[in-house]
């Protein structure tokens, strides 16, 4: 990918992912946005450009995203703008501002509240209003056919998607955001119930609340708030039909664009954060990726163990930035999705300094 | 004595969609007990679409009669139906090709509960719902031996709008400070919050100071007098729309109270017309007898200080203050 503008990473917080949240959201985000400002060492009034995501339907109140620029300190009046989308998208449209070249920083920030909803009902109203929303079509059945279509295709099992839960599980012991953590064995899963046929309440994501917040800066500025830049090398986002039954479910043709248009393999794939919503997301996005045994795959433990909607796909761009400032590994790739059975994909390459 | 509840309402949106060449006629085939495809070349897609899906190309409207039975070919078991769902019983959605279409329909199996009659190449038959809108809900499957033959009445008009209510129950506690504040009405105080960074009093606080970016607690909490000074007012001509309950024009007025840096807004006048109002006025507060306040239209984000907790601001005799001294506060 050619860019107008390098870009990096100067800054990243998030709030862990709480099973309730009991305050507004705004509160949710203060903290992050605070952190953030702090360890770019700027005052709030040098940031050029903010932008947030979330989705006022999870909260259930109108212009939610109104109310969130609280938490930014939006007096005097700010350089702002909103997706109604995870906070990854709100990361890709700082990234292409910051390649006009007229602005140096840009503060991203997404958060979402699960818990006083329904998402099954709320992301339902994501499908087609003619023929899916009225049924109540929502993203776990959406997920129970993909996994189906997996097992038809003989790509996978219900013990690969146990296993996949299972080391979830277990990375994420090591991450003090996690919802959730332990040493399942993949023997104690495959005994639990359905909850969607093929899939179990594990295989399924927790109901989250959580936020988080990022500071992106172009080269020269990125270098003089941050001794360690973690770099932006590429960021692509394509999508598949909005129709599930046009679209072959055991394989993702829009992740394999967007790895393609990003460059993933003109260089080692260290770590892999994904956006693993249900286990056998996993399966489809390993091979569609084409990651092999050389990359290590949510070792934050991934959605799975923790999934406040709208900043979990932020959250893959945070903690690969950490493992890659850990020195856990040089580059790697983030994975966002959006969308039910991973319709819409974004990916983002990042790379250490030096 | 009253007390304090749990935030539970239903979020809701009527929608209302134009069908356009293609869908109206599916639905209006719905409703009249039959399904439609869109042919697009050789193939015949279900449901039908106003575009060739792998050219992007335009598709004159060109519809065909499908089913009623098919075949799944992809299918999981919903073993916890949502408030959305076709059947509050577990059921089955799959993938049905239908007979005579190429492509798939997503839609509810119901097997009467049995999650192992579902499979890859089970037969299914459409079934038609008794009451029917021109809506895909209209129809549901079943497998194909269970059927019952069925005769349906032809509607009259086309199908060209649609209408969708979307309605989602939000449940969760009233937030720390926000059950503080709501308690502080039922005690008859007003209770606000102060900056711990500028010393400014907001009523009622939001759990942070937004101007400074720092979070409040009880600890920043101060009650407040119920008397201030009138710094914005309006009559209100109620629009009828969806959801509203009031029919006559009434008066709304925001009030700064003394020893606050934030007028708390939206307080309803019914014994004043709105000639009687003037910016400055003094106003204090006459509370409701306390077993009957409530503060049950109190949520997290909508509620000051509601009707249900006074029974009317009277004015206190002293003489107006001048507008210069409260411009800051217009609002």
């Amino acid at each position: 990918m050619k860019l107008a503008e390098d870009v990096a990473i100067v800054a990243f917080s998030q709030t862990p992912s709480y099973a309730q949240f009991n305050n507004s959201e705004p509160a949710m985000i203060m903290p992050c946005v605070n952190s953030v400002i702090e360890q770019a060492g700027i005052d709030r009034h040098d940031i050029d450009f903010t932008i947030a995501g979330s989705s006022d339907y999870l909260s259930g109140v109108p212009f939610t995203f109104v109310m969130n620029i609280d938490a930014v300190g939006a007096w005097p009046p700010v350089y702002e703008s909103h997706v109604e989308m995870d906070g990854a998208w709100a990361l890709f449209e700082g990234f292409v501002r910051l390649q006009s070249g007229d602005i140096d920083t840009v503060l991203v920030s997404g958060s979402g509240k699960c818990s006083p909803g329904s998402y099954r009902e709320g992301f339902s109203l994501q499908t087609d209003p003619y023929v899916h929303a009225p049924i109540g079509l929502d993203p776990r059945t959406q997920a129970g056919l993909q996994a189906q279509a997996l097992i038809a295709a003989g790509q996978a099992t219900e013990r690969d998607f146990a296993e996949v839960v299972a080391r979830s599980h277990a990375n994420a012991k090591n991450n003090p955001y996690a919802q959730l953590s332990g040493e399942p064995s993949v023997e104690e899963l495959l005994a639990e119930p359905y909850v969607q046929q093929p899939l179990r309440r594990h295989d399924c994501p927790p109901t989250s609340d959580g936020a988080a917040a990022m500071i992106i800066a172009r080269a020269d500025k990125a270098r003089e708030l941050c001794d360690s830049p973690v770099w932006i090398r590429a960021i692509d986002h394509r999508i598949d039909s909005h129709h599930p039954t046009l679209r072959d479910l055991a394989d993702s043709p829009s992740v394999r664009i967007a790895a393609d248009r990003v460059g993933l393999h003109d260089g080692p794939v260290d770590i892999a954060e994904l956006t693993v919503t249900y286990s056998p997301e996993e399966v489809v996005l390993r091979r569609a990726l084409g990651l092999g045994a050389g990359t290590a795959v949510n070792p934050s433990g991934g959605p799975l163990t923790g999934s406040p909607f709208m900043a979990v796909g932020l959250t893959r761009v945070i903690e690969l930035a950490r493992a890659i400032r850990n020195g856990d590994g040089r580059r790697g790739v983030a994975h966002a999705s959006s969308g039910p059975a991973l319709q819409q994909n974004l990916l983002c390459v990042l790379e250490g300094d030096g | 004595m009253p007390t304090l509840h749990d935030v539970d309402f239903i979020l809701e949106y009527p929608y209302t969609r134009t069908t356009g060449p293609v869908i109206g006629p599916f639905l209006t085939g719905l409703r009249d007990g039959r399904i439609l495809g869109q042919r697009c070349g050789a193939r015949v897609l279900c449901p039908p679409m106003e575009f060739d899906p792998d050219a992007f190309a335009t598709l004159a409207p060109d519809l065909v009669e499908v089913g009623p039975g098919g075949e799944v070919v992809n299918w999981t078991w919903v073993a916890e139906p949502s408030a959305k769902h076709p059947f509050d019983r577990p059921f089955g959605f799959a993938f049905i090709k239908l007979d005579g279409a190429d492509t798939a329909l997503v839609h509810a199996v119901d097997t009467g509960g049995d999650a192992a009659a579902m499979g890859v190449g089970m037969r299914v038959k459409a079934q038609f719902r008794d009451e029917r809108h021109g809506s895909i809900a209209d129809v549901y499957f079943v497998p194909e031996a269970d059927a019952a033959d069925q005769a349906i009445e032809p509607g009259e008009e086309p199908v060209t709008i649609t209408e969708h209510l979307i309605s989602l129950r939000i449940q969760e506690p009233l937030y720390p400070h926000r059950a503080r504040f709501a308690q502080g009405l039922l005690d008859g105080k007003i209770i606000g919050q102060r900056s711990p960074v500028t010393g400014k009093v907001y009523v009622p606080g939001r759990g942070y100071d937004n101007m400074s970016r720092v979070l409040m607690d009880e600890s920043d909490e101060v009650e407040v007098s119920d008397v201030g000074t009138v710094v914005a007012f309006t009559e209100l001509n109620p629009v009828q729309y969806y959801g509203q309950t009031e029919t006559e024009p009434y008066v709304r007025c925001s009030i700064l109270f003394d020893g606050t840096d934030q007028p708390v807004i939206g307080i309803d006048i019914r014994d004043m017309t709105v000639d009687e109002m003037r910016v400055g006025m003094r106003m204090r507060c006459i509370w409701r007898d306390p077993e009957e306040r409530s503060v049950a239209e109190i949520d997290n984000r909508y509620g000051n200080v509601p009707e249900t907790v006074y029974a009317r601001f009277e004015s206190t005799g002293e003489p107006d203050v001048p507008a210069e001294q409260i411009k800051e506060h217009s609002w």
